[in-house]
C-alpha cells in the first residue's frame, strides 16, 4: 500500500525524464539544422545585399558541393581535398550564375528576368547532376567526427556532429559579421548595398564587389550543402529545394539585413521545425514554416527583426 | 513583309483556328485512342500555359509552383466526383473555384512586398502541396496515388447517365478551350487587362490612375488559379489515375518554360509552346534523357535571347483595348469632361504639412488651399519640396504631421490608389506611361476609375461593357485630337519623341475626368508647339472646373496660365500670390539667387 503512491511517482519521474530528453534532443537537433539555416541565408543575403538579387539556384549549389565531397571522398581522395575542391567548385558556380544568369537580365530592369534564369540555373544543375552521378541518394562520409559519437548534455545523448556544426556555423556566422563590419571589403559590401551608384563615385570598384560577394556566397553555400549531409547522411541531386526555401524563410525572418538576425530567424525556425517534426510530422513542420512566411510577409514584410525600407517615389 | 510574321498572321487568323478545331472535332472519331489522348494532354497543356501566362506574361507576377494549382485541383475533382458522388461538370467547375480562392489566399501579401517574394513564395506552396499530398493518405491515397478515378479512357466516367467516349472527352475539352480563350481575350482587351498590365510596368503609375496593386495581384492570382483549376479538372479524369510524382518542381518548371518558349504576354505564343513541350518529349527520346538541363538552358537563356518568346518572332502582339473589336461602333463627342460647378470653392486643403524623411523635413509646415476651376503655381529651386507636396497630396506619401483634406474629407493616410478613385490624378516628373502600349491605350488606361463593368461583362463583351468601352474609346479620341495626338494613336508611346510622351501622360491624366489635377513639371522638354499644346489641355481642364496644381521653372508658361502662385524654400511657403508680385519679392529672389553682398562704402 506505502509503495503504490511511491512508486507511480517514480513511474511519473521516469516518463518526464523520457519525455524532456525527447524535448531536448528535438531542440539540440533544431539548433543544429537552424545554424546551417542561418548559414544558408547569410550566403543569400550577401548577393541581395550587393545585387538586389535572389539566387533561386541556391538549393543546388548545395547539392553541388555535398555530391562533388561526397562522390570524391568515394574516390579515394584526400578528405580535405574533397572538401576544397568541391567549395571552389560552388565558388565558381555562383559567379559563373552572376555572369550569365544576372548580369545581363538585371539590364532590362524588373525581377522577372533573373528570378526566372536563376532558377534555371538551379534546374540544370540538377540536371546535369542526375546524368552525372545519377538520380539515386549517395551516402555522405563521416567528414566530421564519426556519426555514433555522442554526447550527454542535460541527460540527452547529442550526436558530435550535430554540435560539430552547430559550433562551425555560429563561428562562420560571427565571422562574416566581423568581416562585414571591419574589413576594407565589408565596407565595400555595405557601400554597394547601400546605394550602388554612389559607391561607384566613390571609386569602390563594384563590379569587384559584386564578384567577390557572390563567391563567398557560394563558399557559404558549398559550406553548408556539407555540414547539412553530414547530419542528414546521404544526399541526391534534389536535394537543397527545402533548405533553400527554409533559409528564405530565415532570412525573410531576419529582415534580410543582418547576420546576426538570420543566425536568430534561423535557429528559432530551425528548432520549431523539429519540435513540430517530432511531436506531429515532417510536413506539418514545412506547413508551419510557410504559413509563417505568408504571415510574416503579409503583416511585416520587413521582417521581424529589419528595418522598414522607405520607398522613393 | 517579314516572312515569319506572314506565318504568324496566318496560323493567328479565327478563319484557319477555326477550321483547325472543327477538322479536329470531326477527326477524332477516326483518329487511334493513343492520339485522341494526346490532342487532350495538349489542351491541358495549352490551359496550363494560359494560365502562367496571364499571371507573369500580364501582370508580371511570378509563379514557379504552378503544379501546386494543378495537384489540388485535379484531387479536389476526383475526390468530390468519386467520394461525394458530385457530377462531372460540378467537380470542374469546382476545382475551378476551390484553385482560385487557393491562389487568391496565396497572393494575400501581394500588396506589401515586392514580386520576388512572391516568386518565393510560390516555389515554396508547390513543394508544400507535393508534401501534403504525400502525407494525407486519407484522402489522396499517399505516395501511392489515387487510382479508378471515373476516366472516358476506361469507358468509367459518365455524364448525366450518358457515357462519355474519348472523342467526345476531347470535344467537351476543346469546346472549353475554346470558350476560356475567347473570354481571356476579352479580358485582356478590358480595363482589367490594361490594369494587370499596369502594374506589371509600375505599381507606382498603376496607383496613380486608383489601381490597386494589392487587390489586382490577388486577382492575378486568382483568376490564374482559377485557369489551372479548369486544366487540372479535366486532368484528373484523363488519366484516371494520380500520383504525386505527377505535381514535382520539374512539373512546375516545365508549364514555365511552356510559357517562356511559347512567348508571355501572347496568347497565341501559348497554344505554340504547349504544342512544342507537348510533342517533342514524345518525338525524341533524347529529349527525355536531357530533360532538366534543357529546360534549365532554356529557362537561363531565354529572356536575353528571346525576350517574346516563339510570338515575338512571329510578330503576333496583344493589344489592350477593344478599339479593333468596336471601330465603327465609337460614338461621337461633344466634351471630353465634365463640366464642374462651383469653381471657386475650396477642393484640396493642405494643413500645416510636415514631411520628414530620417530627420530632413522636406515639407516644413505647409498649409495650402486649391479652388475648382483655377490654376495654381508651385514654384522653388530644387529641392524645395514641390514634388513632396505633389506625392504627400496624391497619397505616395503619408505625411508625418498634419492632414490633407479633399472635398472636405481627410484623405491623406490612404493609399494612392484609393486618392486617385475619389478624382486626384496627377503625372510625374518623368513620364510613366506603359512604353509597349500604344498611345491610344495609354490614355484610355487613364480612365480606369471610371469603370463601372465587372471582370464576366468585360469576358463575354456584353452589351453594356460594350457601351462603357466604347464611350471611353471616343473620350480618348477626342482628348488625341484635342492634344495633337491622333497621328501617333497606333504608336507604342516608347518609341516616340519625349515630349508626345509628356503629352500622352496628361491626356492620360485627363481621361480620368480628374477634379484635381497635379502636373509635376509637365511642360519641360517639350517643343513650343508642344507647350502650346499643353497650355490648350490645361486651359480646357480649368475652364471645366478643374482645380489644377502645375509645379513649373518656365516663368513665361506660368505666366500665361495660373491664377495664383506659391513659392517654396527648403519646405516652407516664402511666397503667395500673383506672378508679378513673385518676380520683386526679395526673399524669393534671395531663394533663387542667394543673398547678394551689401557692399559699404
Amino acid at each position: 500500500m506505502h509503495g503504490g503512491p511511491c512508486g507511480s511517482a517514480r513511474i511519473f519521474l521516469a516518463e518526464s525524464t523520457k519525455t524532456m530528453v525527447f524535448f531536448l534532443q528535438m531542440v539540440f537537433a533544431g539548433l543544429s539544422v537552424g545554424a546551417v539555416y542561418a548559414l544558408i541565408a547569410l550566403g543569400l543575403n550577401l548577393t541581395f545585399w550587393t545585387t538586389r538579387v535572389l539566387n533561386f539556384g541556391q538549393g543546388s549549389v548545395l547539392m553541388i558541393g555535398a555530391m562533388l565531397t561526397a562522390v570524391l571522398i568515394g574516390y579515394g581522395v584526400n578528405l580535405l581535398l574533397a572538401v576544397l575542391i568541391a567549395l571552389v567548385a560552388t565558388c565558381l558556380v555562383l559567379i559563373i550564375t552572376e555572369v550569365v544568369a544576372i548580369r545581363p537580365l538585371l539590364k532590362a530592369g524588373g525581377s522577372m528576368g533573373w528570378v526566372v534564369s536563376t532558377l534555371g540555373v538551379g534546374v540544370f544543375l540538377q540536371g546535369l547532376a542526375s546524368l552525372v552521378f545519377g538520380t539515386q541518394a549517395v551516402a555522405f562520409p563521416d567528414v566530421l567526427f564519426s556519426s555514433s559519437a555522442t554526447l550527454q548534455i542535460f541527460g540527452a545523448w547529442v550526436s558530435v556532429q550535430y554540435i560539430a556544426v552547430f559550433v562551425i556555423c555560429v563561428v562562420i556566422v560571427g565571422l562574416m559579421e566581423l568581416f562585414l563590419r571591419r574589413s576594407t571589403w565589408g565596407y565595400g559590401v555595405r557601400a554597394v548595398a547601400h546605394d550602388r551608384e554612389l559607391a561607384s563615385l566613390m571609386g569602390i570598384p563594384v563590379r569587384k564587389v559584386v564578384l567577390l560577394s557572390f563567391a563567398v556566397s557560394g563558399l557559404l553555400a558549398g559550406v553548408a550543402g556539407i555540414l547539412v549531409s553530414q547530419i542528414s547522411g546521404t544526399v541526391d541531386p534534389g536535394f537543397g529545394l527545402h533548405l533553400l526555401i527554409l533559409a528564405f524563410v530565415a532570412a525573410v525572418l531576419g529582415g534580410m539585413g543582418s547576420a546576426v538576425g538570420a543566425l536568430i530567424a534561423g535557429l528559432g525556425l530551425g528548432v520549431l521545425e523539429k519540435l513540430i517534426a517530432g511531436y506531429y510530422s515532417p510536413a506539418a513542420a514545412q506547413t508551419v514554416a510557410f504559413v509563417l512566411l505568408v504571415a510574416v510577409l503579409a503583416m511585416r514584410p520587413q521582417g521581424l527583426l529589419g528595418k522598414k525600407e522607405m520607398v522613393k517615389v | 513583309m517579314n516572312p515569319l510574321h506572314m506565318l504568324g498572321k496566318a496560323i493567328s487568323s479565327p478563319w484557319l483556328v477555326g477550321g483547325v478545331c472543327i477538322a479536329a472535332a470531326a477527326g477524332a472519331s477516326f483518329a487511334d485512342q493513343g492520339t485522341v489522348q494526346m490532342w487532350c494532354f495538349l489542351i491541358v497543356n495549352i490551359m496550363l500555359a494560359q494560365s502562367i501566362n496571364v499571371l507573369t506574361g500580364v501582370a508580371g507576377q511570378i509563379s514557379l509552383g504552378h503544379a501546386g494549382f494543378l495537384a489540388i485541383g485535379s484531387y479536389a475533382a476526383a475526390i468530390l466526383l468519386k467520394d461525394y458522388g458530385l457530377s462531372f461538370p460540378v467537380a470542374v467547375v469546382a476545382s475551378v473555384l476551390i484553385s482560385a480562392a487557393v491562389g487568391y489566399v496565396l497572393a494575400i501579401p501581394s500588396g506589401r512586398v515586392r514580386e520576388f517574394y512572391l516568386a518565393m513564395m510560390s516555389l515554396a506552396f508547390g513543394l508544400i502541396v507535393y508534401e501534403l499530398v504525400r502525407e494525407w493518405r486519407g484522402m489522396t491515397g499517399g505516395v501511392m496515388g489515387m487510382r479508378g478515378i471515373p476516366s472516358p479512357g476506361l469507358g468509367t466516367l459518365e455524364v448525366f447517365g450518358w457515357g462519355v467516349s474519348p472523342e467526345w472527352y476531347f470535344r467537351i475539352m476543346l469546346v472549353s478551350l475554346i470558350g476560356m480563350m475567347i473570354m481571356l481575350r476579352n479580358f485582356i482587351k478590358s480595363h482589367f487587362g490594361r490594369a494587370f498590365y499596369a502594374i506589371h510596368v509600375s505599381e507606382i503609375a498603376a496607383g496613380s490612375l486608383g489601381i490597386s496593386s494589392g487587390g489586382t495581384k490577388r486577382f492575378a492570382y486568382a483568376l490564374s488559379g482559377g485557369i489551372a483549376g479548369l486544366a487540372a479538372g479535366f486532368y484528373a479524369f484523363l488519366v484516371g489515375y494520380i500520383t504525386p510524382e505527377s505535381f514535382t518542381l520539374m512539373r512546375s518548371v516545365e508549364i514555365l518554360v511552356m510559357a517562356v518558349v511559347g512567348g508571355l504576354g501572347s496568347l497565341a505564343g501559348q497554344v505554340l509552346g504547349a504544342g512544342l513541350f507537348t510533342y517533342l518529349p514524345q518525338q525524341l527520346q533524347a529529349f527525355n534523357d536531357y530533360q532538366y538541363i534543357v529546360y534549365g538552358l532554356i529557362l537561363v537563356f531565354s529572356f536575353t535571347l528571346l525576350p517574346r518568346g516563339l510570338a515575338g518572332l512571329l510578330g503576333t502582339q496583344t493589344r489592350y483595348s477593344k478599339h479593333d473589336q468596336l471601330s465603327g461602333q465609337v460614338p461621337g463627342l461633344d466634351t471630353v469632361l465634365s463640366r464642374r460647378s462651383g469653381s471657386g470653392q475650396a477642393l484640396v486643403e493642405v494643413c500645416d504639412v510636415v514631411m520628414s524623411f530620417s530627420g530632413l523635413r522636406a515639407l516644413d509646415g505647409v498649409s495650402l488651399t486649391v479652388r475648382r476651376g483655377t490654376v495654381t503655381g508651385l514654384v522653388g529651386p530644387n529641392g524645395s519640396g514641390k514634388s513632396t507636396l505633389v506625392n504627400v497630396i496624391s497619397g505616395m506619401y503619408t505625411p508625418t504631421v498634419g492632414d490633407v483634406y479633399f472635398k472636405g474629407e481627410k484623405i491623406s493616410g490612404w493609399p494612392a490608389h484609393r486618392v486617385a478613385r475619389a478624382g486626384v490624378t496627377r503625372t510625374f516628373q518623368d513620364p510613366r506611361n506603359v512604353p509597349s502600349f500604344s498611345v491610344r491605350e495609354n490614355i484610355l488606361m487613364g480612365a480606369h476609375r471610371l469603370y463601372t463593368h465587372g471582370a464576366f461583362a468585360a469576358s463575354v463583351n456584353s452589351a453594356g461593357a460594350q457601351r462603357e468601352e466604347g464611350r471611353f474609346l471616343a473620350c480618348t479620341q477626342g482628348l488625341m485630337e484635342a492634344a495633337g495626338l491622333s497621328a501617333y494613336a497606333d504608336d507604342p508611346v516608347g518609341d516616340l519623341p519625349y515630349g508626345i510622351q509628356r503629352l500622352v501622360e496628361v491626356a492620360r491624366a485627363l481621361a480620368s475626368d480628374p477634379e484635381l489635377l497635379l502636373l509635376d513639371e509637365p511642360a519641360a522638354g517639350l517643343s513650343d508647339t508642344e507647350a502650346e499644346r499643353l497650355m490648350a489641355l490645361i486651359r480646357m481642364a480649368r475652364d471645366h472646373g478643374v482645380g489644377v496644381m502645375l509645379i513649373d521653372h518656365h516663368m513665361d508658361f506660368l505666366e500665361e496660365l495660373v491664377d495664383e502662385v506659391v513659392t517654396f524654400d527648403a519646405g516652407q511657403e516664402i511666397y503667395r500670390g500673383d506672378m508679378a508680385g513673385m518676380r520683386d519679392d526679395p526673399s524669393v529672389i534671395e531663394a533663387y539667387l542667394g543673398k547678394e553682398e551689401t557692399s559699404h562704402a
